[in-house]
């Protein structure tokens, strides 16, 4: 490994910097090895080590170098190892970092694909809209290609999972920005009382208190009285590094840090995030060492490295002298400033600049930059009109490494758009504004439009007493702001070149001629403009392109920037790493208090819902099928026990019991004998069946009744939903979980169930669809005769905690007559012989109860139940399709179809399959399906396109396929 | 007979049982840490003895046989022998016994379907929170300002946590950190898993009820 390069561009020691000297870092770039201090970012480390291209760009692979260093230098991507697209603007330095910039091919130095450069002209914008579309046969070629070589990052689908739990926070107040603005808000807040948060997405905080300082040092005083007064306020918690990434309703915040995403819940939110400082636009403007002038600021107070030797500012507000000033501090040489406005800096800064020297060139323009090896070494200055007309009879070209710009700022408005508030764009600031701001929310500083310091600190003391006397602490009345005199953005930073280059977007390399051409095309209006140039869409999303954007385009139209308008600003605002909204993942899962006997006896798992189920169990050495066939066959011929806990299960009391169940099911249940149980079906409003279940009335004013497993929650939301506006004098109570249930079905459950309860189970004590409540195996139960796999069978419902002690009595008892447990597989297949229906396998989100064949259950004598009226209408029109049985001929058997598959008639889809197996009782498969009503007369022949388009013909025989009678459910014995 | 929501989950830490109001309860687990209870314990109470109704007249029926009703919804009240009565809504409560027990069985056993008067069947998974960590917890899986609750207050919160329904109240323990919280059984072994694995994170973990009370006279 060679020796670290030497940092040639590190300052002598700046007060305020942000980097710890003692402890050096060594790290690489592109296989070339550096050295860094503690506290440095691979940029600022790699521009003291004289690194001037730091990546390449989007799409003409151009060498850029630093632009914002605000967190926004999307150029400036890297990857190390498995971590892709940090920015190298704000990426902590650690040591044995190796990095590579993101989007080259053969290095950031030799990218072979800077030659799109040159193809410019065959780039124009929006072509990917138009190219590539002709001939068909090559669209893939061109789509794999353009895949290739237009991705930013390397994924690594071998990176481990990071931890990055989320957490729940609250507060008062949230401040959002910790300069002056923020800062002096957080303080007047707190001293109020009241519980603030304050965020900056920075390191430390500060905010423009320190790095820009004008070449004297009472700002960054300032910054150390701040930071005392918020140390001494325990109930402010500063918080750096840390990201206000959106905005929800009620004031929830997402709060982005190294680690973890942060869910902020405040009752009132202050935006002080300050503004983003904007390029001019000229021909070059990308070239490395072209740089915001805030960016060269905070190199050198933050870093502690030259930005450069020479430097000429190009400038239109204050804050370009400010930037003159600190760059001489810093030994750089500077001048000329050129200013665009012809009349100059109306501040005591101007007099300052001139006392030390440096030139300014009022009412002119930077034409264009120049480069030599990748890098800034000259600039064009002509004279110009403040509309972007330049006069080239006498340019004035002057040799320099650097070139800051302050011509304007755009607002960090997002947080306050996403809260609601409404924008205005103020025409003497050349700034938009907030015009209204929801009730708890409230704006401070650079992004309410206030830029002098007192002023921001003044603004942010507003904003935060009026915070804290919101919400009711007792703060002194804030006074009034005076509002800046002087706007601080130019209302045209733009110079248009014949040569182009000029950049206005310098994520997606979009250039002035690419909005004009948009615009011809249609696209005039501003969200069309995003969505066809892509301008604003890149990883800094707009926030050094936008404002320039909306400019041209109101220029274009001759309108304004407030007519012209902003495109919607969405959370998230920055880019949050995919791991932080992962979070831990939780996944909740629902076990039935049997789990641990199902695991003891091999149950292999399904998911119904949350719900984990055996979907058969496991016997070493038999495949799946052979096991599902055998715990059916233990049901058909002798005695199988299944957990059916999973079922919705709802007590109902009252009164209008009765009444309530008459309204909710299709059926009638006022006439319900106690100790009786019925088939229930449920509709919604437009008659699509829903739910269907078994209701049981255990007293005159107390039913029972189950629900299918994933409709429990739903059905009892509505039931309560109902009686909200039915007020009748009922009381419903949701029982699925204190209630575990088992279904003790075959020939010989009377047998087994006989041992261990005293109840009387004759069909005549108790008959076929009876209930009774009795203790089984000492345990108080209700037990429902029913028969849903079509043999005498208990579905035995018991009090949770005692589900354990009763499954290992039954399974003991049933012991001697070769018991078997049974999972969900085969009591699909069980259910499927006997014809009956599973919501939403056999119907689906359109199906109405005559389609499913279950006219029988629907009453439409009484006066009114949930869906009544749509049935009435939907039979008026006809069946648009019913569900039938069928029998696939024998010689099809050896290709099944499977679920869903497409029954086809003349070439057309006329139906579908909802549930097929194979039967050992018929000896065949057997299935449901969906046909078209002309097709579902018994005998009719039809196809099923089976996997491979395999036509299998099937023929609709009649239900059940077992035991039509019903007699198995009935015997005695 | 009665078995814990969590008996199958507890089992691999291997319990030191005994059988506390008819249903095995874990009083040491063999590899927790003497000071995770302090840190952060989470601690089975599913065995309490507990019953619920709800209905108009589910206050006055309380009231009737001298049990003290939470004035509002959202309120909980303490009943002689460290047990407890929440009022869950206007017209719903919870009774659980403490240690010793309490009230709760003979009331079940006076409970009667109407008027007005419904039973809730109760087959919670019950646990106690325990230690200094245990807002960090809360913040991480649950949406609810529980530190701005005065738990002198006496508040109970039905929210979610980690995507599970609960009822949550703190203790007012002596200067201990205690929280106690349900759930529906089925959802029990999922919140217990996601909870004491948090707690591993933050220094603590699943603990026994000697460890989580050790001043507790059962």
């Amino acid at each position: 490994m060679s020796a670290p390069s030497a940092a040639p561009g590190r300052l002598p020691p700046v007060s305020g910097e942000w980097i710890d000297r003692s402890r050096t870092i060594d790290f690489r770039f592109e296989g070339v090895a550096y050295q860094g201090f503690a506290g440095d970012v691979p940029s600022a480390a790699l521009w003291a080590a004289g690194v001037r291209t730091l990546g390449r760009s989007f799409k003409y692979h151009r060498p850029r170098g630093l632009l914002s260093f605000a967190n926004h230098d999307v150029n400036a991507l890297i990857q190390w190892g498995a971590r892709l697209n940090l920015r190298a603007d704000v990426e902590p330095l650690e040591p044995g970092m190796d990095l590579t910039a993101v989007n080259t091919f053969g290095g950031v130095q030799g990218d072979r694909a800077r030659v799109l450069d040159l193809l410019g002209a065959f780039l124009p914008v929006g072509f990917y809209y138009k190219a590539f579309h002709r001939p068909r046969a090559l669209f893939p070629f061109w789509e794999r290609f353009f895949r290739r070589v237009t991705g930013l990052g390397r994924l690594d689908f071998r990176a481990p999972r990071l931890h990055t739990p989320k957490r729940y926070d609250f507060a008062d107040v949230l401040v959002v920005g910790a300069g002056p603005s923020g800062m002096a808000a957080a303080v007047a807040a707190g001293r109020a009382g009241a519980r603030v948060v304050l965020v900056d997405e920075n390191a430390r905080i500060g905010g423009s208190l320190g790095w820009q300082r004008g070449g004297d040092t009472a700002s960054l005083e300032r910054l150390r009285a701040l930071e005392a007064d918020l140390a001494a306020l325990p109930n402010v918690s500063v918080r750096p590094g840390t990201l206000a990434a959106g905005w929800y309703a009620d004031h929830w915040i997402a709060l982005v840090d190294a680690v973890r995403m942060t869910k902020l819940r405040a009752r009132a939110t202050i935006v002080a995030g300050g503004a983003f400082e904007q390029p001019a636009v000229f021909r070059n403007n990308d070239l490395p060492g072209v740089m915001l002038a805030s960016a060269a600021q905070r190199l050198v107070h933050r870093y502690a490295v030259k930005p450069m030797d020479r430097a000429v500012v190009l400038t239109a507000n204050a804050d370009g002298y400010r930037a003159a000033l600190d760059l001489l501090a810093a030994g750089v040489s500077v001048g000329p400033i050129v200013d665009l406005r012809a009349e100059g800096e109306s501040s005591g800064l101007s007099e300052r600049v001139k006392q030390v020297g440096i030139q300014v060139l009022r009412g002119h323009c930077v034409l264009e930059a120049r480069g030599r090896d990748g890098r800034l070494c000259e600039v064009t200055i002509c004279p110009w009109d403040g509309q972007g007309n330049a006069s080239t009879a006498a340019p004035q070209k002057v040799a320099c490494d650097g070139l800051v710009m302050s011509t304007g700022w755009a607002p960090a408005a997002a947080l306050l758009y996403q809260a609601g508030a409404k924008m205005g764009f103020d025409e003497r600031r050349q700034q938009f504004v907030p015009a209204a701001l929801p009730e708890g929310v409230f704006a401070a500083g650079r992004v309410n439009g206030v830029f002098t310091l007192d002023n921001k600190l003044a603004d942010g003391e507003r904003a935060g007493l009026e915070a804290a006397r919101l919400l009711g602490f007792d703060a002194p009345a804030p006074r009034s702001v005076a509002p800046d005199l002087d706007a601080a953005s130019h209302p045209w930073p733009i110079v248009d070149h014949p040569a182009g280059r000029n950049f206005v977007d310098f994520d997606e390399d979009l250039q002035v001629k690419d909005f004009l051409n948009a615009a011809a095309e249609g696209f005039d209006n501003i969200e069309l403009l995003k969505r066809f140039s892509t301008v604003g869409m890149g990883p800094s999303q707009g926030k050094h392109s936008n404002m320039n954007a909306i400019r041209l385009l109101a220029r274009i139209r001759g309108a304004s920037p407030g007519e012209v308008g902003t495109t919607t600003a969405r959370p998230f605002f920055h880019p949050v790493p995919l791991s932080h909204l992962a979070g831990r993942g939780f996944s909740p899962r629902r076990e039935t208090p049997l789990h641990s006997r199902h695991a003891g006896l091999g149950a292999v798992w399904m998911q119904a819902g949350p719900w984990l189920r055996p979907d058969h169990y496991a016997v070493p050495g038999k495949r799946k099928s052979e096991n599902v066939r055998e715990e059916a066959r233990a049901v058909r011929t002798g005695v199988g026990l299944i957990d059916v806990g999973t079922l919705g299960k709802i007590e109902l009391y009252g009164p209008d019991a009765g009444a309530f169940l008459e309204r909710v099911y299709t059926g009638k249940f006022a006439n319900l004998k106690v100790g009786m149980t019925r088939y229930a079906v449920m509709l919604d409003e437009s008659g699509v069946v829903i739910d269907d279940g078994v209701v049981a009335r255990l007293a005159e004013q107390h039913f029972y009744f189950t629900t299918t497993t994933t409709g429990a929650a739903v059905v009892y939301r509505e039931l309560q939903r109902w009686n909200a506006q039915w007020n009748l004098d009922i009381g419903i109570v949701n029982a699925t979980g204190p209630f575990a249930a088992m279904n003790l079905a075959g020939p010989k459950s009377r047998a087994v169930l006989r041992a261990i309860t005293s109840l009387d189970l004759s069909n005549e004590a108790f008959p076929y669809l009876g209930v009774r409540q009795a203790e089984v195996a000492g345990v108080p139960a209700r037990v429902m005769r029913v028969g849903f796999v079509g043999e005498l069978g208990y579905e035995i419902h018991v009090p949770a905690h005692q589900a354990g002690h009763l499954w290992d009595a039954l399974m003991q008892e049933g012991a001697a007559h070769d018991i078997r447990p049974f999972g969900v597989e085969a009591q699909r297949l069980l259910r499927l012989e006997k014809g009956h229906i599973i919501i939403g396998q056999d119907t689906d989100g359109l199906t109405h109860p005559d389609e499913a064949g279950l006219e029988w259950a629907v009453k439409m004598d009484k006066p009114f139940f949930v869906g009544q009226r749509s049935v009435d209408i939907v039979r008026r029109r006809g069946l648009r399709q019913k569900l039938a049985g069928f029998r696939l001929d024998a010689a099809s058997a050896a290709v099944a179809p499977k679920e869903c598959h497409l029954v086809i008639r003349d070439g057309r889809i006329a139906g579908r399959v909802t549930s097929v197996a194979f039967s050992e009782v018929v000896g065949a498969h057997v299935g449901l399906a969906f046909l078209d009503p002309d097709l579902s007369a018994e005998g009719t022949p039809f196809f099923i396109r089976a996997d491979g388009g395999t036509m299998v013909q099937a023929r609709v025989v009649a239900l059940p396929f077992y035991d039509p009678a019903g007699d198995r459910q009935k015997i005695s014995g | 007979m009665r078995a814990s929501p969590l008996r199958h989950v507890l089992a691999p830490l291997h319990p030191r049982l005994e059988v506390l109001h008819g249903m095995p309860v874990a009083l040491h687990l063999r590899d927790e840490q003497p000071g995770w209870a302090g840190v952060l314990g989470v601690c089975d109470l599913s065995f309490l003895p507990r019953m619920g109704l709800k209905g108009p007249g589910a206050a006055a029926w309380l009231a009737e046989r001298d049990i003290p009703v939470p004035a509002v919804p959202n309120r909980w009240e303490p009943l002689p022998g460290g047990g407890l009565v929440a009022r869950l809504a206007r017209s719903e409560f919870l009774v659980e016994d403490g240690f010793p027990g309490g009230p709760v069985t003979g009331l079940a056993a006076q409970l009667q379907v109407g008027p007005g008067v419904y039973p809730v069947p109760r087959q919670d998974c019950a646990l106690a929170l325990t230690g200094s960590a245990l807002t960090e917890l809360l913040v991480q899986t649950c949406n609810v300002d529980f530190v701005a609750q005065d738990a002198a207050a006496r508040v109970v919160t039905l929210t979610s946590m980690v995507g599970v329904s609960v009822t949550v109240l703190r203790l007012p323990a002596d200067g201990r950190h205690v929280v106690r919280l349900w759930c529906d059984g089925t959802m029990g072994p999922y919140l217990w898993e996601t909870l004491t694995g948090i707690a591993g994170e933050l220094g603590g973990g699943p603990v026994g009820l000697d460890s989580a009370f050790p001043d507790r006279s059962a």
